[in-house]
């Protein structure tokens, strides 16, 4: 007896849980779907769901039309290079907040993260002033910089977090050994840090991957990535519903696919480190 | 006193090795809304090079009103407000349920968080086609889904009509945010002990009690600081609405406004009062926050 109802619970928490994780992911599901129908089919009524011509010509046609690989490059030039630049300035940042804590670092922590809480249309015009006047205006250098320096109190943030953990009492036991400083950080610091400075690095270009305030203002043609390419996505000959999904899933295929190995560090930068 | 020698040794170089994000940030942070702050009080344009500062006038003078008199900016405002509001008590809610029903274990935990986290991940105005598609008046999914199940007895042209526009705006928010809830509660259920439950189930005490007396009490702190991160990130909410609606005023955010006097208007001091005064309110709320609610936001770093 009691076990039964022990079963019968399991099964209504399986089925709880199975219904949350497809009414969230349906919208998905349903791009997806409509990404391979032909146009006329995706707005056929009733919706099809399985039973259509699959089609390849969508995504096809966002790439002729769209020119998608363009796109796809500053995405990944932008959200590898800003990435690359903000771990270059973050790490001996996180580094020296972590190991040599002084009255200050509460406070510079604090400050870090209150930029965060900025307002980005609050630096809009001058930041399009200082690209005007510098040529910076739709350059992947431009966005480089701008990103790195969005995303930056976020991945000092994580760092910081996670080189809080590397145990003090190493250090001294490799100083009494005689480790210089050169060596203390190759051999000994190094090891223990490459994991969050990995994980680091996929959120950030995570992040840096999605941002649309930026790219969408900043950029008019040459150097739009993908999320700039999808906000001004439209047809210039009526419907467009299934290229749009196409071209939104070839937006999103890196994400799944990155976000899918790193899913621990993606909710851990995300929550600014309160979850682990 | 080789000890002293090396711990100054120790501090300069922690201040060479910060300087570089110092700097940066006070770049990327500190000088640009400084400037902002000053075209707040002046009549710069975009089109026009030379400017003079005219004191409050933005915000209010007897002329032609100033912001304090725009009906758009207090409806941006408004919008604004009633998106932070309606959207995060949601998300609240809604998270803590889907925390609740993801701590059992059950077949598939793993795959079911991995898709839980999906709509979070993916970039915002993704998320706003795919709903503006699925929301479409004649086309969408929704309509003919609410039409099939007897919810709907017509069509709704959810984004065109001023009524539902938001409403359909927060459900999307909703939709891509509650995840975020979900996992931060989910997190603090997971540390808490589990003889708590024992106890409680062998006094044979209803689940709805337990729930209300213990697990709720225990979690809050860390429900306060989700609650406070998405309140502050949606009073700056842009994106969404811009994508799904973009200057349409019946969903026009105070960023959005703020854009729009900016950039499309070119009208450099009036947008900069409005981005000011969001500045302005963003920060009073983090300071007010930080200090009376004493909730640490810096929790979980220990």
């Amino acid at each position: 007896m009691a076990r039964t109802v022990t079963t019968n619970r399991k099964l209504v928490f399986t089925v709880i849980g199975w219904a949350i994780g497809l009414t969230l992911f349906f919208p998905i599901l349903w791009t997806f779907l409509t990404s391979f129908k032909t146009e006329g089919e995706a707005i056929a009524t009733p919706p099809s769901f399985l039973f259509f011509d699959w089609t390849l010509e969508n995504y096809l046609t966002v790439n002729d039309r769209s020119d998608y690989f363009r796109h796809a490059i500053n995405s990944v030039v932008i959200s590898l290079g800003s990435t690359a630049l903000g771990l270059l300035v973050a790490i001996p940042a996180a580094w020296s907040m972590a190991f040599t804590p002084t009255k200050r670092t509460k406070d510079i922590l604090m400050w870090m993260l209150s930029t965060k809480m900025l307002p980005a249309v609050g630096v809009l015009v001058p930041i399009t002033l200082i690209f005007r006047d510098t040529g910076l205006m739709d350059t992947r250098t431009g966005l480089v910089i701008v990103l790195m320096l969005m995303n930056l109190p976020i991945i000092v943030w994580m760092l910081f977090t996670y080189f809080k953990e590397i145990p003090g009492e190493i250090l001294e036991a490799a100083r009494m050994d005689g480790a210089t400083l050169g060596k203390e950080i190759i051999y000994v610091l190094a090891p223990m840090a490459v994991p969050g400075i990995a994980s680091t690095l996929l959120l950030n270009i995570i992040l840096a991957w999605n941002e649309a305030f930026w790219t969408v203002l900043l950029t008019t043609n040459n150097a739009a990535p993908l999320t700039a390419m999808i906000a001004q996505y439209s047809s210039p000959e009526g419907l467009f519903w299934s290229k749009l999904s196409a071209a939104s899933m070839l937006a999103i295929a890196p994400i799944l696919v990155m976000g899918w190995f790193s899913q621990k560090q993606l909710v851990r930068g995300l929550t600014f480190g309160a979850v682990k | 006193m080789q000890g002293s020698e090396l711990t100054r040794a120790k501090v300069r170089s922690a201040l060479v090795f910060l300087a570089p994000m110092l700097l940066a940030l006070a770049l990327a942070a500190g000088w640009p809304l400084g400037r902002t702050l000053w075209f707040a009080f002046t009549d710069a344009s975009l089109t026009d090079n030379g400017y003079s500062f005219i004191g409050f006038e933005n915000f209010w003078n007897s002329e032609w009103g100033g912001l304090l008199e725009d009906g758009n900016w207090w409806q941006a405002v408004g919008n604004t407000l009633y998106f932070t509001f309606v959207s995060v008590a949601l998300e609240t809610v809604l998270g803590v349920g889907i925390a609740l029903a993801l701590d059992v274990p059950f077949r598939g935990r793993a795959i079911v968080r991995a898709a839980v986290l999906i709509p979070w991940a993916i970039p915002t105005v993704v998320s706003a086609k795919m709903w503006g598609w699925m929301l479409h008046d004649q086309f969408g999914l929704i309509n003919d889904l609410g039409m099939s199940l007897g919810l709907l007895d017509q069509p709704v042209a959810w984004m065109a009509n001023s009524a539902t526009a938001l409403t359909a705006i927060v459900a999307v928010d909703v939709w891509k945010t509650t995840p975020f809830m979900a996992l931060l509660v989910l997190a603090a259920l997971q540390m808490l002990p589990r003889d708590i439950y024992e106890a409680a189930r062998i006094d044979g005490i209803h689940p709805v009690r337990v729930f209300f007396r213990v697990t709720l009490p225990l979690i809050r702190p860390a429900l306060m600081v989700a609650v406070i991160f998405r309140g502050l990130d949606a009073l700056r909410a842009f994106d969404l609405m811009y994508a799904m609606t973009a200057n349409n005023e019946s969903t026009m955010t105070m960023s959005v406004f703020a854009r729009q006097q900016l950039v499309d208007f070119q009208d450099v001091g009036y947008g900069s009062a409005a981005a000011a005064l969001l500045f302005v309110m963003v920060a009073v709320l983090t300071a007010a926050v930080l200090t009376l609610g004493r909730v640490r936001l810096t929790g979980g770093a220990r």
